[in-house]
């Protein structure tokens, strides 16, 4: 059957607006900020071939990898395990990909009688049961990280199976909320199904089918033509996290290499480093997806995602390594080495996308976390926050300062107004940081420095990363300066930490956060005099620096106003 | 009057007789009073006998999309002075390699620091430095600035050291100098989006400033002795002169002109539920009347900017007459992009060869190629024939199948983003009437509306002025907010009466100046609340200023937030802990507005003007061509018919039949075959 291309384009949107509507009615009906303002979820329409029909991707680390789910139970279980009416659940790190509390659910879509699809969701659950409250930073097993749950019926025709929402209410620590979550997640993959329903009761099964056909091979006509303009060759980029939050001396090895032959790329991740006794270790289908984030980036930036998309490229991941984790390796931080992964891309590729790619970013989230009890109102209280950094320069264009990082998607960071009023702690500097970002013709964008100081006796975690292989740059571009910490800065008990569990903080303590920047672009020789001059009026380059890495440029004309820099703490 | 990019428009009501008058004149970017004054003077030419007069103005946006506005000098906290650059950090384009923010109003070395600082509880921990603020006037003075902002950390808590700032910056540049205080632009918490309220209103202020006094000089100079009002993006209005103090809210102020019709056409036609859609050549916006009341939002982005102020939701999607239909990776695609007016659509002979929407219209007969823009701009219909030729040759389709590809992927694409904004809302848009205006919208409302199931299309008096007709349509709005968290479980009721009490002092006494008799005054009240430890509040209606010392209060407004809460997310927390976190205080001036104008009854049959081929699902119909100014009231004809104005064109496919009520408007609706 052959459908005319008016058809397959209104096909082709209402696809594409059914995840709209799935994500839509997720968002809404939500329980926990993590999934509605932070856009910690996924949705997808997938095919009965487990192809991708439509998604919607709160966090871009999410990409495509939906389908491993609904093929992983089909795998165990057999295609007859698909009925009318059936939900499943499923959130096992070696499985879906990721940390145990990113909880995947799903359901096949029956039309005319016959499997026509699945619709699924994945979401961020604030806790899973682990041994301390939302996660910890410091599991050495998944037994650590909570209650693990392999493809599992949770609706069976219609009706709930009795006894799994009660395991899960009695193994989490927040079940209010957490099955508000679970049933906003069952609302949306029902919501997937009306709208599939809908699709194929207008048009027919076999039009659908034959549209969706179309709509494949025009994406992968897209990104092969890409592909195949890249010249064929072995491109390959390592780099190094800092270490694995147990063995703090040993920096974790992460290595690349693309492979282009004609109209084909391969990602080969098997020289990458063992699995790590630590928690930086992911499930093969979460490094297939940093891959595709990758490849997205530099391929395929504006095409909307569906089953014709990565069709043109294809990973190698060796079982046992950080990114195909054997049971039963910790997997509680799984992204940090993905947000390195995805910046080696754009370094292997750099040579033959020049006008494509970007230098690297800070890479990660850089979490600060407090926790203690509000003397004002006698409360408990933890807070998390991610920090921005400095991004990688391009060709025509400095690189962006204080931006989250790319596995986090559209986070905001917290206004000091609003922590202050919530937690006894107080942010006595907030800015860019100067120099931080690499030189270059386009300069990387700056990191940021922000200065807490606990107003009341509290506990610290950390998770800094990065600074074994900073932000490098390209093409003659400079390195960014990496991560700094420092606990009481100036003060005899000054000392420096990046990865820290449970350290204790007195009233009056500081914590001076310094996140590092992006790398810089071309040579530095060539940076326009004038672009200089700003950067010094603008506080982005202090002199001194400008004097070392831009010699040629004339700094006659230092700021006109004080710059705002770091103050003496404030108690 | 709605002076809009292409076009200003003027709708007149004579209290006299209570009838609408319209008048349009192309807009004149050099100075716009004299395309104001063009559309005005045929329909009121005598200026003595204009009493009211409100309008509508892209003034302000333009200025801040086309980056023209003031050079604005920020004065800062110390330790957070970069806040506005840093603008919280979001990637909202997640596959961009190449991302960059929005771009600031002001560069980084135009934001000094002012070391002060106050605390969550607005207790001074540091004092102002009143040296540095003159420092920062010096540099005004001698660095070119022609307008200045003040964001300091926990002004809204304490406003103390921002009042002081203004004090010293008026001694310093004298009283006329143009200073925006950022607990004075929006009154709430969060520094960033304070902060970023606030310079814009220094960015765009001398602009609206200097056009309100040239637009008011020049109705002065006619004689226009009634006081001149503007629209607010809140959908209410204020006088010129209260909007020069408070010219952020004037943002928004020419769309929301059509939601404000939505809402008057709401009430008399007895439909509270309405979707308006305001289609013209390049952009598409949505708007919700739910129960009456338009969708308002205390936040709105502009350019990606966040600006705190009360404003009505608006969705704006790519998708106009002017889309243009392209072919990729062999595949049919219809916009974004847009042709815009330059070259436009291929018709318009101007060099454009893609085809378009109105490209596609033409061809299949929905538009009068002659009478388009009331016949200012003729069409060619053979260059879109041409255009739509050759794309369907390129796809294997014919013209006339390819122009209609065209026009239902373009409706599909509007439909499906209607619905997901519904969606998002809660909202089924069955339950909804789609109210259609803008040159292009009632051209496709009817597809639309069978794509979305909703059963009814309402196409009012002139949908090309309605933004103006909607204005008049309107009451004086004041809003006030301020700070107030508290944990539920800490309230003191008197204490939060009190302070609503006097906001509505502060809201009504601001009356005065918009000439409101005290009779025509009333305040509404609201406190945003939200669950214990999340960021997004709800705003929940209380009953009066005194309603929060009552006694069982918090129960109360628990279980009225749980309600609002259901109905916006679709589930609510029973019991769960609730912080109050703003106090919202609206004062309402009620002018008296224009009635609707009922139009004759009809004696006889429709008068029919001629008949043309119309293509429809893939067939020619001989459609009935009918002037809207010869339809009366009560008349009733069957699609399929082309309903002809000369700023817009109703198109009526087959299986609808059309009413006309006592007011005028087409009243649609599919009927079984």
């Amino acid at each position: 059957m052959t459908v005319d291309p008016v058809t397959v384009e209104i096909i082709r949107n209402a696809l594409a607006a059914a995840a709209e509507d799935m994500n839509a009615t997720l968002i809404r009906s939500a329980y926990t900020p993590v999934i509605y303002e932070c856009g910690d979820c996924v949705v997808a329409l997938l095919d009965e071939r487990h192809r991708v029909l439509g998604q919607s991707a709160g966090l871009p680390i999410f990409l495509g990898n939906l389908e491993a789910c609904t093929l992983a139970t089909e795998q165990r279980f057999g295609r007859e395990v698909w009925q009318p009416g059936d939900v499943w659940i499923l959130n096992d790190s070696y499985l879906g990909g990721t940390h145990l509390n990113d909880v995947t659910i799903f359901g096949p879509v029956f039309a005319e009688q016959e499997l026509a699809g699945f619709t699924a969701t994945r979401a961020h659950w604030i806790d899973v049961g682990s041994k301390d409250p939302g996660g910890s930073m410091d599991s050495v097993t998944i037994f650590q990280e909570g209650l693990r749950l392999g493809p599992q019926k949770l609706v069976a025709a219609g009706q709930p199976v009795p006894g799994v929402l009660d395991t899960i209410s009695t193994n989490v620590r927040f079940p209010y909320p957490t099955s508000g979550d679970l049933h906003a997640m069952i609302a949306t993959i029902n919501t997937g199904q009306q709208r599939l329903a809908e699709i194929v009761d207008r048009f027919g099964l076999a039009a659908v089918r034959a549209a969706r056909e179309e709509i494949f091979a025009q994406t992968e006509r897209l990104e092969r033509a890409v592909v195949a303009a890249i010249p064929d060759g072995v491109y390959r980029a390592e780099g190094c996290l800092d270490n694995d939050g147990i063995d703090l001396a040993t920096p974790i090895p992460v290595r690349l290499t693309i492979t282009v032959s004609g109209d084909h790329m391969e990602f080969d991740l098997t020289e990458s480093a063992d699995q790590t006794e630590g928690p930086i270790n992911c499930g093969a289908a979460q490094a297939v997806s940093a891959c595709r984030v990758g490849y997205k980036l530099l391929v395929s930036p504006d095409v909307p995602g569906n089953g014709g998309s990565f069709r043109p490229m294809s990973v190698r991941v060796r079982e046992g390594s950080v990114f195909g984790a054997r049971p039963p390796a910790a997997c509680q931080w799984y992204f940090s080495h993905l947000g390195l992964l995805i910046d080696l891309v754009a370094m292997a590729l750099a040579p033959v996308l020049p006008e494509r790619v970007a230098a690297a970013s800070h890479g990660d989230s850089m979490i600060v976390q407090c926790s203690g009890t509000d003397p004002r109102t006698g409360r408990e209280y933890v807070s998390l926050e991610a920090t921005l950094g400095g991004w990688g320069a391009w060709q025509g264009s400095d690189g962006e300062s204080a931006l989250i990082n790319n596995v986090n998607g559209s986070l905001k960071d917290m206004p000091i107004e609003v922590l202050e009023t919530r937690f006894p702690l107080r942010i006595t500097h907030y800015g860019m940081r100067p120099d931080s970002g690499g030189p270059g013709r386009w300069r990387g964008g700056n990191g940021v420095i922000r200065e807490y100081v606990a107003l009341h006796d509290c506990t610290l975690s950390l998770w800094f990363e990065r600074s074994v292989t900073p932000a490098w740059g390209l093409f003659g571009g400079g390195g960014a300066q990496p991560p700094e910490v420092v606990v009481n800065p100036g003060r005899p008990d000054e000392r420096r930490v990046l990865k820290v569990n449970g350290l204790r903080l007195h009233a009056g303590d500081v914590v001076r956060c310094m996140t590092g920047g992006g790398g810089g672009y071309g040579d530095p020789a060539e940076r326009e005099g004038l672009a200089v001059l700003a950067d010094i009026r603008d506080g982005v380059v202090t002199p001194e620096h400008a004097a070392t890495v831009y010699p040629h440029a004339d700094r006659a004309e230092q700021p006109e106003w004080q710059v705002d820099t770091v103050p003496d703490p404030v108690y | 009057m709605d002076i809009g990019g292409t076009f200003t428009d003027v709708v007149a009501y004579d209290e006299r007789d209570g009838r609408y008058r319209v008048g349009k004149s192309p807009t004149t970017p050099d100075d716009l009073t004299r395309g104001a004054l063009a559309a005005l003077s045929p329909i009121a030419p005598r200026a003595e006998d204009v009493s009211f007069l409100v309008h509508g103005t892209t003034q302000g946006l333009n200025s801040l999309l086309q980056r023209r506005g003031a050079r604005v000098l920020l004065l800062a906290s110390t330790g957070a002075a970069q806040t506005y650059h840093i603008a919280r950090g979001p990637r909202t384009r997640m596959y961009q390699l190449h991302y960059r923010k929005p771009e600031p109003l002001l560069p980084l070395r135009d934001i000094v620091h002012v070391n002060g600082r106050i605390s969550a509880e607005g207790e001074e921990i540091t004092r102002l430095d009143e040296d540095a603020v003159r420092r920062a006037a010096a540099l005004f003075r001698r660095g070119g600035f022609t307008a200045l902002a003040v964001g300091y950390l926990f002004s809204c808590a304490n406003p103390a050291h921002e009042l002081r700032t203004r004090e010293v910056l008026r001694e310093e540049l004298g009283p006329e100098v143009a200073i925006s205080l950022s607990h004075e632009t929006a009154n709430e918490w969060r520094e960033y989006e304070r902060t970023s309220s606030a310079v814009a209103e220094s960015y765009i202020g001398p602009t609206i400033r200097g056009y309100l006094g040239r637009l008011g000089a020049a109705l002065d100079e006619r004689g226009v002795t009634a006081p001149l009002h503007v629209m607010q993006s809140s959908g209410g209005i204020l006088t010129a002169d209260s909007a020069r103090d408070r010219p952020l809210q004037t943002l928004l102020s020419g769309p929301v002109g059509g939601t404000m019709g939505g809402v008057a056409l709401a009430g008399q036609l007895g439909r509270p539920e309405v979707i308006c859609v305001d289609m013209g050549g390049t952009s598409f916006d949505v708007s919700l009347v739910v129960d009456g009341k338009p969708d308002v939002v205390p936040e709105v982005r502009l350019d990606g900017l966040p600006m705190l102020m009360s404003a009505v939701n608006l969705h704006t999607i790519g998708a106009g007459g002017g889309s243009v239909a392209w072919v990729e990776a062999g595949g049919l695609r219809v916009g974004p992009r847009s042709a815009g007016a330059t070259p436009g659509p291929a018709c318009y002979a101007q060099g454009g060869e893609s085809p378009t929407v109105t490209d596609a219209n033409l061809v299949l007969g929905r538009i009068d190629g002659d009478r388009f823009a009331g016949g200012r701009l003729p069409l060619r219909t053979d260059l879109a024939e041409r255009a739509v030729c050759a794309l369907g040759a390129r796809l294997g389709l014919g013209t006339s199948a390819m122009a209609e590809g065209i026009c239902a992927v373009a409706n599909a694409r509007m439909a499906q983003a209607i619905r997901t904004i519904t969606v998002a809302r809660g909202i089924e848009p069955r339950d909804f009437t789609l109210v259609a205006f803008g040159g292009a919208g009632p051209m496709h409302a009817v597809f639309l509306a069978d794509e979305l199931g909703i059963g009814e299309v309402v196409v009012p008096r002139f949908p090309g002025a309605f933004s103006a007709w909607g204005m008049l349509q309107t009451q004086i709005r004041r809003d006030l907010s301020e700070p107030y968290f508290r944990h539920g479980a800490d309230l003191d009721g008197a204490h939060m009466a009190g302070r609503l009490s006097e906001l509505a002092e502060v809201g009504l006494g601001s009356l005065d100046s918009e000439g409101v008799p005290p009779h025509a005054r009333r305040a509404e009240h609201a406190v945003d609340i939200r669950y214990a430890a999340q960021e997004y509040t709800l705003a929940v209606p209380l009953s009066h200023a005194g309603e929060p010392a009552e006694p069982g209060f918090l129960d109360l407004v628990s279980k009225r937030f749980g309600q609002v809460h259901e109905s916006r997310y679709g589930h609510s927390n029973p019991g769960a802990p609730i912080e109050f976190v703003t106090l919202r205080t609206t004062a309402w001036g009620d002018l008296g507005h224009a009635e609707p104008e009922r139009i004759p009854e009809s004696h006889g049959p429709v008068a029919v003007q001629h008949e043309r081929s119309v293509t429809f699902d893939g067939r020619a119909w001989d459609t009935a061509v009918l002037h809207r100014e010869d339809l009366a009231a009560g008349h009733e004809f069957d699609g399929p018919a082309l309903v002809v104005e000369d700023t817009a064109t109703t198109v009526v496919p087959p299986g609808h039949r059309v009413t006309v009520d006592e007011f005028g408007s087409l009243l649609i609706q599919g009927v079984l075959a």
